[in-house]
């Protein structure tokens, strides 16, 4: 027992003197002074072998001494050995024991000893008789290797590469139980002095240089240059056909089997003496330290003191060393807490690399989930040290759930988030408060990045099953930053949890947002309430300065007439002419139940300027054909036009502007009620170009025309009342109405009267003038009053005139043209009956150009012959006919 | 014992020799991570993986030292690319090319490609610097790449500088011309016993390059991977035809080398 409290005592004088921070390994005492050689000090370790339990150690003095080694867990989870000895045994040879190697399926121990290889037997260290009598014995050898990866596929045979002190070769045997044979002796270039097997590859430390020989095939490889005079070469079989040498300048060098290295060197001290790999580490052993490289970065990675150190060496996997006095055992830590010990150091690289090193060691979906927390643990740490490119990548590989990540700002996730974060800790902040040590520039800069990190993950798989906290979140840190993403995560399909936001977005005056939120929520109706109290003034939130028309919009799209019916009063009430866009711009549902005209008329009825725009964009957008509606938006002109009239002062452009429409409207349409409208205004004085237009509709032309004449004296209205009134109808219909108009005009004008109806003449005769083509000369000749001079109709009657002349003429060519044409054909025909006319098929019609089939064809002019199809379709279109035709018509 | 050979299998080595204080391992992290830090002299040999397009380089990046010019050969044992480095500020680095580095390329595939690198041109040419302009883009003064360089973050020169003094301090003189490196390089061509009209040109196999600016870095690398790239389809397709079949880079599993079983 006094053997564990010296145990505690050495590894704290290690560790206090261990320089670097990684702690890869233990040395574990196995087997201690005491047992071995007491007070006696002059015995020295030389070798060990070990194998299973058994522990083997050769000495100075001769002997082996066999132990069995046990591993002791105590309850701390701390590892010891004890040691038990068995046996020791003199070999008889007075020389150190150079070399011990267990061959343990033929239950032997190779010994190297003064020069001599022999073999012993394991349980009772007695030396083997030759099968052939006398000792199996191979004389004259500095060093002995064993091959790991034999060839010959014996087991109860070891392969055993030898070199001898005076010739330049190296020689193979195979060792059985009781004899060895030489197989295979293959000559170096210069004395070996350090040898190593694999396969047939034998790497070979020569006087000056390292090479590989294979000893099938005799191929050499030279690895590179050394002097054995400076010092002691290491060959050392790392794995399948892979080497560890030592190379000037204190290299670690790795060779394969091929000469080529494919690992960077690792540096040692110039005096290392023995090396041996402990994935992912290089072990090695000077006559001071044992330093720890790691293969993944070259980088040393732990020292540990170790005096008098004779001999370094892995079997199967454990590290085992020797002082000249002690045996100790180099054991790993588990591979998790040096990673774990890196990242407490902050040490992320080498910790990801080891991790990642570690792949191969750990059964497949262990390593997935440890390599995940590594990476997340580093992504905090990266965190920390707001390197957030770098934590971001360390959580995206990791697939950090992002709630760990949420979870450190405070409040940000929903109260009914299940959230709780895992344990072990990922990391060492409580918050982020105690993250940034109250410095609130880095939160800021923690909060933009939770910010860009989320706005990132929330459409990936990451928020799979956490939507509604990712979401919720995020609008909380938009809102609470101002940021703009916090209308397009409203306006996106989101999860947030309406119940959680309304009081953060409250605090921050998103009311605008919330009524977003209450939306996606199908909340609709608290949304438009909270709206119009913004606009209403009694909520501040300045999101959108055009929220009033925001509101029209949204009530203009909604499909939920019940909310058109409630909040489109508010809407009207507050602007009319906007509001009323909530009917007139609604996009055009399929649905038919949609609004109706007859029910928004109805609603808009108190207000008079809604429903007039209502109606209007029912007549003329929706061009709706519907008498009730047209007589319906006729009347609300005419009302919109007396009400106007009724008020003192009137204001004239207002007016003038309401009386445009409503002719406009009481010309265009006809399908008003014309009879109902004239009854509102039979008697209204000040609207008679209106009763006029309603007169017209009712075809009663001599009433229209009557009150245009004589009641407004209004001419040029009267003019165009006959070109509106007639614009639809036929000339006969027109010059009915001209001369309708003439009438008035002459009627009203009697050849003897005053100053009056001279006016009505004058208007008389300018109508003639202008409107000459109009009129039937000859009635209105006879109508006009005898007295009228005529230079006052001059250019009503030489228009006249000129028509008449006209017409002769152009009547009295085409006659004249008929009849030489006539003649003409009459003289060919003469002519042509007389002759012989050839049709043959080679012959084409000169109109079409084809040939002619049968002997019926017509003789143009000339004696040509044409189809008769041809000509007739000549006739049809020749241009001489379509001018006689058209003729009558040109003037 | 643990398989300790699984790696991501290079399918291609690039080798950089040179001199020690060239600027190797500068050039190698300049490419590698953009920048241009503090180096120490290397110890012994370190490499770096590239991804390139599909495949795998092994970069190495050698020591200069004496002491480890004994390992020079073993680093370049199957190398499909060596660069040869040496400083345009310093004569002696190009003959050691020729007197120390040049035979350690024995051990190279027989189809290596050879780049003859003249390292720290900013300390002699204005050019160098002046490609550094405001916004960062490398135009190439020789205009015979096309390649862009990276965007270089420089510390401390301001744009444009009045003269070229003002770059550094001081340029200092250049004592390799471009005509050197060219007749070193037609002389490698002949101790390979290459024939110069089958060879690449030396024209295009000579550069010369700033790891402190990024000049012509990524110029020379990716002009290098672009030519191995051949011996790359080359060596895949031989290991489709040899005995030895490695089921790892196939995607198949089970032990990393089957010994065919008919011999
Ligand atoms: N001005 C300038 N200095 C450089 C350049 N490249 C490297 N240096 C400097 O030159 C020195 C040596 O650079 P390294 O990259 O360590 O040289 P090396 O070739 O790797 O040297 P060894 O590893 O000893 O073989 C360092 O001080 C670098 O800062 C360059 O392009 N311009
Ligand atoms: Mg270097």
């Amino acid at each position: 027992m006094n053997c564990v409290v010296d145990v505690c005592l050495f590894s704290f004088s290690l560790d206090v003197l261990s320089e670097m921070s990684v702690k890869a390994f233990e040395l574990v005492p196995a087997v201690e002074r005491d047992l071995l050689m007491g007070d006696k000090a002059r015995i020295n370790i030389e070798c060990i072998e070990c194998c299973g339990k058994h522990l083997y150690v050769g000495t100075n003095d001769c002997f082996i001494h066999h132990f069995l080694l046990d591993e002791v867990t105590s309850s701390k989870g701390k590892l010891t050995y004890s040691a038990q000895k068995l046996l020791h045994k003199y070999l008889g040879l007075k020389k150190p024991v150079a070399e011990l190697r267990a061959a343990s399926a033929l239950e032997r121990l190779i010994v190297l000893c003064d020069g001599i290889v022999f073999l012993v037997d394991m349980v009772t260290l007695e030396s083997v008789p030759s099968a052939a009598g006398g000792g199996v014995r191979i004389r004259g050898v500095t060093a002995f290797c064993i091959n790991e990866n034999p060839v010959n596929g014996d087991p109860f045979c070891v392969e055993m590469g030898v070199l001898s002190s005076k010739r330049r070769t190296v020689q193979v045997y195979m060792v059985f139980e009781d004899r060895v044979q030489l197989v295979k002796e293959v000559n170096t270039p210069e004395q070996p002095c350090a040898v190593s097997l694999d396969g047939y590859f034998l790497c070979l430390a020569l006087t000056t240089q390292y090479m590989i020989l294979n000893y099938n095939t005799g191929a050499a490889q030279d690895l590179f240059p050394y002097d054995s005079e400076e010092k002691r070469p290491i060959v050392k079989r790392i794995s399948r056909e892979e080497f560890l040498l030592a190379a000037p300048g204190g290299l670690g060098m790795f060779a394969n089997a091929e000469g080529v290295s494919q690992r960077a060197p690792v540096s040692w001290s110039e005096s290392v003496i023995a090396a041996a790999v402990c994935f992912p580490y290089v072990v090695a052993l000077d006559e001071n330290f044992i330093t720890i490289h790691s293969m993944l970065d070259q980088q040393l990675k732990q020292t540990l003191s170790f005096r008098d150190g004779q001999v370094l060496q892995d079997f199967e996997g454990k590290v085992m060393l020797a002082s000249t006095k002690a045996v100790y055992v180099l054991v790993p830590l588990p591979m998790e807490r040096q990673i774990q010990d890196l990242l407490a150091n902050h040490r992320v690289e080498e910790a990801l690399i080891l991790t990642e090193g570690a792949q191969r060691n750990i059964p497949k979906d262990k390593f997935q989930i440890l390599h995940r927390r590594i990476l997340q643990q580093a992504g905090f740490i990266k965190f920390g040290q707001l390197q957030f490119l770098e934590a971001q990548e360390h959580f995206r590989k990791g697939q950090l759930d992002v709630r760990e990540l949420i979870s450190l700002y405070p409040l940000l996730l929903p109260v009914s988030s299940t959230f709780t974060r895992c344990h072990p800790p990922l990391h060492e902040f409580a918050d982020l408060n105690h993250l940034a040590q109250g410095d609130q520039e880095k939160v800021l800069q923690c909060k933009k990045f939770l910010i860009t990190y989320l706005g990132e993950v929330r459409s990936t798989e990451v928020a799979n099953g956490c939507r509604e906290d990712v979401d919720t979140a995020l609008l909380k840190l938009y809102a609470e930053q101002n940021h703009n993403s916090l209308l397009d995560l409203l306006a996106s399909d989101n999860a947030c949890v309406l119940a959680d936001c309304i009081p953060w977005l409250e605090k921050y005056h998103k009311y605008f947002a919330l009524g977003l939120l209450y939306h996606c929520n199908g909340q609709d109706s608290a949304a438009l309430q909270l709206w119009i109290r913004v606009v209403d003034g009694e909520l501040q939130d300045c999101t959108r300065s055009d929220l009033y028309e925001y509101i029209v919009d949204f009530l203009c799209c909604t499909s939920n007439l019940d909310l058109v019916w409630k909040y489109a009063d508010w809407a009207l009430r507050k602007d009319p002419s906007k509001g009323v866009h909530i009917f007139t711009k609604r996009p055009a549902f399929t649905d038919q139940s949609d609004l109706s005209p007859d029910d928004v008329i109805s609603y808009l009825g108190k207000n008079q300027q809604a429903l007039l725009l209502y109606v209007e964009h029912l007549v003329l957008e929706k061009r709706i054909q519907k008498e009730m509606i047209h007589t319906n938006l006729a009347v609300l002109y005419l009302e919109r036009v007396l009400s106007l009239l009724s008020k003192s002062p009137t204001d004239e452009e207002q007016l003038t502007r309401a009386r445009e429409k409503l002719q406009a409207f009481l010309r265009e349409s006809s399908l008003y009620r014309a009879r109902f409208i004239l009854g509102k205004i039979d008697n209204c004085e000040k609207l008679l170009l209106e009763r006029a237009t309603l007169h017209g509709k009712l075809e009663e032309h001599d009433t229209a025309l009557h009150i245009l004449v004589h009641k407004l004296r209004d001419f040029s209205s009267a003019e165009a009342f006959c070109m509106w009134a007639s614009s639809s109808r036929d000339s006969a219909y027109q010059r009915q109405l001209f001369h309708l108009l003439l009438g008035v005009y002459l009627d009203g004008s009697p050849p003897a009267a005053g100053a009056g109806s001279s006016e009505l003449q004058m208007a008389a005769v300018d109508l003639l003038n202008r409107h000459g083509e109009v009129f039937d000369a000859v009635c209105v000749l006879r109508m006009l009053p005898d007295g009228w001079s005529l230079q006052l109709l001059r250019p009503f009657l030489n228009r006249a005139v000129r028509a008449s002349m006209h017409a002769c003429r152009t009547s009295q060519i085409a006659l004249g043209l008929a009849h030489s044409e006539n003649l003409q054909l009459l003289h060919d025909r003469l002519k042509e009956v007389r002759k012989p006319i050839f049709v043959s098929e080679k012959k084409g019609c000169h109109l079409c150009h084809n040939t002619f089939s049968e002997p019926n064809v017509v003789c143009l002019p000339g004696g040509v012959p044409v189809h008769t199809h041809c000509v007739a379709q000549r006739v049809r279109d020749s241009p001489t006919k379509k001018r006689l035709t058209n003729s009558s018509n040109h003037t | 014992m643990p398989d300790l050979s699984k790696m991501k299998k290079p399918d291609v080595k690039v080798v950089l020799l040179g001199d020690m204080n060239v600027g190797k391992t500068s050039l190698l992290h300049r490419y590698m991570e953009r920048k241009f830090k503090d180096t120490v002299s290397t110890v012994g040999g370190a490499f770096f993986l590239k991804q390139w397009g599909p495949y795998n380089i092994s970069i190495w990046d050698t020591a200069g030292r004496e002491q480890f010019h004994g390992l020079g050969s073993m680093y370049c044992r199957g190398a499909a690319a060596v660069i040869l480095t040496y400083d345009v500020t310093n004569w002696q680095s190009l003959a050691e090319i020729e007197e120390r580095f040049l035979s350690l390329t024995d051990t190279a595939n027989h189809d290596c490609i050879y780049a003859l690198v003249g390292n720290k041109a900013d300390l002699t040419d204005p050019k160098v610097h002046l490609s550094q302009d405001a916004d960062g883009q490398t135009k190439d003064p020789t205009g015979g790449d096309e390649e862009r360089t990276e965007p270089q973050v420089l510390s401390a020169v301001p744009t444009p500088p009045a003269s070229p003094t003002s770059f550094s301090g001081l340029v200092l003189h250049k004592q390799v011309t471009r005509d050197d490196a060219l007749s070193l390089y037609e002389r490698i061509l002949r101790y390979k016993g290459l024939d110069e009209k089958s060879s690449l040109p030396a024209d295009k196999m000579c550069f010369e390059t700033s790891a402190k600016t990024g000049y012509n870095v990524d110029v020379l690398f990716e002009t290098l991977f672009d030519l191995v790239l051949p011996s790359i389809l080359r060596k895949r397709h031989e290991n489709r035809e040899s005995p030895t079949v490695d089921l790892e880079d196939s995607g198949g599993v089970g032990s990393k080398r089957a010994r065919s079983s008919c011999c």
